[in-house]
Formats: structure tokens, sequence, C-alpha cells
């Protein structure tokens, strides 16, 4: 038996175009419980629209047993008898017909309910996205956010498994993406319907999944929620894609010297604290530091990396500083007054028990 | 024209112009109009008016020549072409717009460009082929004559428009309840509504005006149209009855351009861009 009982799962999908020269999915793996918010992250054209399409029944997969919901395969089966939702990037509401059929078109066709109780649905539906006042104009008479809220409507009213969003934010301008994303996550609670939430914005993944599954090249790098993809990246591609401002990387040796480990790097030379020197005890080989900005200090001691501040930006409550270290540029964030100006001498110190440490081939190490 | 700066002689010159223009087109209309009203006496008088309103030539029209049954004809043969037209062009070009399929891009030049061949090539052969299978002297006959032409124009337009069409729209009625068939006839035909509208008028209108195929493949016995009647009234130019041939050339002329006038919001959508 596959599948969760009431979730979505997907096992081991391949979609290919063009006769199999294109590979958009390649052994995707994914496991929503019932009730979650899972978010599809990558940057574009990793295949997450592709993703999405196939559990919707858009698109055909090239194996046979790809999608289950609540432990049925689905795989095959035409994108209405599947009982779940899409929101499109686009909306693509229906413009021949008003807001109020566009959202109640989906129970129109099914034909199983009165029409009585349609119209409850949908005002129940507009009530809940606010835009009840909309109710009878036509799709080109709405604005980017009102049109997208009509195309959650007409997913809402269905009741169904799970809803599939495809970049729904993604045309509208920044202030409105920031609230519609508590909105749409404030929904999602109140229903407790399975979501599934595509979008290319990692700062809008870390603040709305319940789970993020990160994409690149077609393949999923990690599955978690939020706190972990952000603190525990199980590669490289996973930790510079996720955080803003991204993470500092350095290319470095590690060395056994005089009974320490040694991290060396043509801008430092650092001992492992203990804990990590364990763990790294085989014998000298490459790595990559990464390390996010904000652990980064910049110290006041002597000691520690020299550079030169070249820029400071201001982010709110904290600044990002740009240093300059003998040709290396670190980004230190900090929190409040950075202290520094542009063009004085800094000494940075790295705080490498917070550090990420990958492979050459970008694994983690950890 | 719309210019401001024009002086005021420019303008007088544009309107002079204009109103030269409007003359030479609509003289022969007005020719028609007023010559099947004049009695047959005053037929080759020099007068511009009648001096008096007759409408012998009316009730000639409709009582010696039974002029209704051939305008039937023609109705018949127009909207039966028309309908035809749609029923293949419509899922054709759909098919061509929207699935993937090889030699697809060669296969409907090919169709398109049947529209280049001189199609008065066909009529000898295409009469000889209906004589022999029995569709000589038939509506069916007529109609499928008429497609060589209506099919591909009919095609070339809506294929342009399906294909323009945004396919999330097909996908989200896919998703909302639609077999890939309601989602196509409840989603996209009432989209491509103005472009249906037009091809079903450039149809109609071919074969309601039709002569050459309509004078080939039919006989007196048969579904003679009116511009055939109209021909053969005059007993191939030896004795013409002005003023009886001006009534029916008025009575074929008027419902295409009424029709035009009903379709022109439709046909400005789907020509606008031209
Ligand atoms: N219909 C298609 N035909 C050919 N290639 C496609 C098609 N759809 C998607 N692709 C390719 O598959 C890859 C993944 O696309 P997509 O799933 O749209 O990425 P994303 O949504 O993450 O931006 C891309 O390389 C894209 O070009
Ligand atoms: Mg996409």
């Amino acid at each position: 038996m596959h599948g969760t009982a009431s979730g979505i799962e997907v096992r081991n999908l391949r979609k290919t175009f063009g006769g199999g020269t294109v590979v958009a999915c390649d052994d995707v793996n994914l496991d929503i419980g019932s009730g979650e918010l899972l978010v599809l992250l990558g940057p574009s054209g990793c295949g997450k629209t592709t993703t999405l399409r196939c559990i919707a029944g858009l698109e055909n997969p090239d194996n046979d047993d790809a999608i289950w919901v609540r432990g049925r395969n689905m795989t095959r089966l035409a994108p209405r008898d599947r009982n779940l939702a899409f929101v499109f990037q686009d909306t693509a509401l229906f413009p021949n017909l008003t807001v109020r059929r566009n959202i109640s078109f989906g129970l129109d066709m099914r034909g199983k309910l009165s029409r009585a109780e349609i119209e409850a649905r949908v005002t129940e539906a507009a009530r809940l996205l606010r835009i009840e006042g909309l109710l009878d104009r036509y799709p080109r008479q709405l604005s980017g956010g009102q049109g997208q809220r009509v195309g959650l409507g007409r997913a809402i009213v269905m009741e169904p498994d799970a809803f599939l969003l495809d970049e729904p934010l993604a045309a509208l301008d920044a202030a409105l993406r920031v609230e519609m994303r508590t909105e749409i996550k404030l929904i999602q609670r109140k229903l407790a319907t399975t979501m599934i939430f595509v979008t290319h914005d990692q700062e809008e993944a870390l603040t709305i999944g319940d789970k993020i599954a990160v994409m690149k090249d077609g393949r999923v790098q990690q599955v978690d929620s939020p706190q972990d993809i952000y603190r525990r990246p199980s590669n490289l591609f996973v930790a510079t894609f996720i955080g803003s401002p991204p993470i500092n990387q350095f290319r470095c040796e590690l060395r056994q010297e005089g009974g320490e480990v040694r991290l060396v790097s043509p801008i430092f030379t650092l001992s492992l604290p203990a804990e990590l020197a364990r763990r790294f005890a085989a014998a000298d080989r490459g790595l990559i530091l990464g390390l996010r900005p904000e652990f980064v200090e910049i110290g006041r001691e002597a000691g520690g990396i020299e550079g030169v501040v070249r820029l400071t930006e201001l982010l709110g409550s904290r600044t990002l500083v740009l240093v300059d270290a003998g040709g290396t540029e670190i980004r230190v964030l900090v929190q409040g007054e950075p202290g520094v100006r542009e063009g004085d001498r800094v000494r940075l110190v790295l705080q490498l028990a917070r550090g990420f440490y990958f492979d050459l081939d970008g694994r983690s190490l950890l | 024209m719309t210019d401001d700066r024009s002086s005021p002689g420019q303008k007088a010159l544009g309107h002079g112009g204009l109103a030269l223009v409007l003359a030479l087109v609509l003289i022969p209309y007005v020719y028609v109009i007023v010559t099947a009203f004049k009695p047959a006496e005053e037929i080759y008088d020099a007068t511009w008016l009648p001096q008096r309103i007759s409408f012998d030539a009316w009730i000639e029209v409709f009582e010696v020549n039974r002029f209704h049954l051939y305008l039937w004809n023609s109705l018949v043969a127009g909207a039966g072409s028309a309908a035809l037209a749609i029923l293949i062009a419509v899922p054709g070009a759909y098919i061509f717009a929207r699935k993937e399929f090889r030699f697809r891009e060669p296969f409907f030049y090919m169709i398109v460009g049947t529209l280049i061949f001189p199609f008065i090539l066909l009529i000898v052969p295409i009469t000889i082929t209906w004589i022999r299978i029995g569709l000589f002297d038939t509506f069916i006959g007529l109609w499928l004559a008429f497609q060589i032409f209506a099919v591909p124009y009919s095609m070339w337009i809506l294929r342009g428009y399906f294909a323009g069409l945004p396919k999330n729209l097909e996908e989200a009625a896919m998703v909302y309840g639609c077999t890939q068939f309601q989602a196509f006839y409840r989603v996209m035909l009432p989209l491509a509504k103005p472009v249906i509208v037009s091809v079903l008028f450039l149809a109609f209108l071919q074969g309601w005006s039709d002569f050459l195929f309509s004078n080939m493949l039919t006989t007196g016995d048969g579904p003679r149209t009116a511009s055939v009647a109209i021909y053969a009234s005059t007993a191939g130019g030896e004795r013409v009855d002005w003023q009886v041939l001006m009534v029916m050339t008025l009575l074929t002329g008027v419902p295409p351009v009424v029709l035009y006038m009903l379709a022109q919001k439709h046909l400005a959508k789907t020509f606008a861009a031209t």
C-alpha cells in the first residue's frame, strides 16, 4: 500500500519532454500529510510547475505509479477525477463569465449541489476572500490581486482534497505579495486542507511553509521544515538558495597540524572547534565552508581576518556590511547600527561552530 | 483628413474628393433602386426619377419568375455551406492549433495553399464527378463544392484564433470538472464566437452569391440559386426587362448587406488586426 491515508504522495516522478530530451522532473519524491502546507521552492526552470501539473493531471508522467492521493494511484486519471484544485499563476479565469460564475464553475460542472447550495458556497468563499463586492464583475475588471482571490475562490468552493498553487503571487507587487501570503496561510489553516504552494521566492517559502521541498534541475534537494532548511541545508545549493543576504562561501583545506585541525584558506588559517575537529578527523582534504552573514562578527581586538569596508546597506533593523578581505568579498550582517563606515579597516571573526561544511561536490559533511 | 493644420482650401478639396468617390460607388446602387420602381414604358427615358412609382416589376418577379423559390435556394445553399464549413473547420482548426503531430505545419499549409489554386479549373472535373455519383443538381452537391474554398479559409482564420487563446483556460476548465471536449465547447467556443460568426458570414456570402458552381452544378429543375436565375431570366442576355432585372438584383443584393450589418461587431473584432 502506497500513500498516506489522506495526503498526497509523489513517488519517483519522472517527466520528460521532447521525446526524452528535456528532463523536467527526475525521481521526484514528496510526501505531503493531510492538512499540511508544502512549499515547492526552486529557481526558475527547475521543474516546480511540471511537478505540480503532474499532480493535477495536466501533464502525463513518464512512470505509471507516480501520483498517489488518499492512497489511490491517480497517475493516469483525468484532472476532473482527482478532486484537486489548481490555482494558476496568471489566474486563468474564464473571461466570458462573471466572477460569481467563475467561482461556481466547478460546482456547476459537477452538478451535484442545488442552485441554492452552490450560491451559499460562493457567498461563503467570497466572504472569506473579501471579494463579495466583485461577484458581478468580469475578470477584465479586476486588479491582479483581486483576480488571484477569485482564482482561490474557484478552488475553495470545490472543497478539494488539496489546493495546488503555482506561483499565485508572482505577478503582484511586493506589499500585496506579503499581505496575501499571510492571508493564504490563514485560509489554509482555517480550512485545514492540504496545500502545495509553488514559488521561486525563498522568503515566501520560509514564511508560509509547514515543509519546504527545494528543487534544482528537476530533482528534489531537500524536504524539511523551514527551520531545518535554514539551519541544516543538506547541500551547498540549498545553503546558497535559502537566506537573504546569501551565505559566504570559503574554499578551504583541512589540515592536521600539531594535534589541531586547521581550516586553511588564502585569507585565513583557523583552528576548528574541538567538536567539529572530531567529525572531520579524517586525512587532509578540501572542503567548502558556508557561513551566513549573521555569523560573521566585526571584531574589536587583534586577530581575525583583516579587511576594508566597501559598502554598507541598511536593511531595516539590520545592516549589511560588505568587507573586502584580501580580494574576497565577505558579507556581514549586523544588528542595528554597524559602527563602521566605508573605507574603515576592520577585523572579522567567523563563528565556525555555526558554519555549514560541504565536500567539494557540495554535499553536507555534518 | 484629421490633420487640423490643413488649410480651408485643402479641406474643401478633401471633402470634394470624398464626395466624388462616394458618388461613384453609390450611383449604380441608386440606379438599381430607382429602376426597380419605374414602369416599363419609362425605362429608356433619360429622366432620373420615375413619373409614377410602379410595383409591376415586383409583382412580375414573384408571380411570373417565382423568384422567391430561387432566393430560398440561395439561402439553403449559403446557410448549408456555412454550417458545413463550420462543422469541418472548427474541429480541424482546433486540432491544428493545439495538437502536436508529425508534419503538422506542412499539412496545414497544404490545405491553406489550395486557396492559391485557381479553383475555376476544378469546375469541369467536379461537374463530371457529381453527375457520376448522383450529386449533380442537389443541394448536397453544391454544399460540398463550396467547401473547396470555404474550408481552407475558415480553417486559416479559426486556427489563428484558437492558437492565440491561452491554453490555461482549457486546463482550468479540465481541472474544474470538464472533459477535454466540454472544455472546448464550454470555454473555447464561446470565446471564439466573433470568429465563428465571421467565418459563418463569409461562407454564407460565398454560397449565396456564387454563380460559377451553381450555374454548372444545378438546373432549372433543381436547386438553382438566385444569381443563376437572374442570368437565366435574360436568356443569356438576349431579352432584358431592366426593371425586373433590377428588382431581382435588389432582392439578391440586400440580404448580405443586412447580414453584414448584423455581424459587423464580430467582423470588426475578427479582422481588427489587419
Ligand atoms: N511543455 C513543455 N515542453 C518542453 N519543455 C518543457 C515544457 N514544460 C516545461 N518544460 C521544461 O521543463 C523544465 C521545467 O519547467 P517548469 O516545470 O516550468 O519549471 P519551473 O516551474 O520550476 O520554472 C524547463 O527546462 C522547461 O523548459
Ligand atoms: Mg513555473
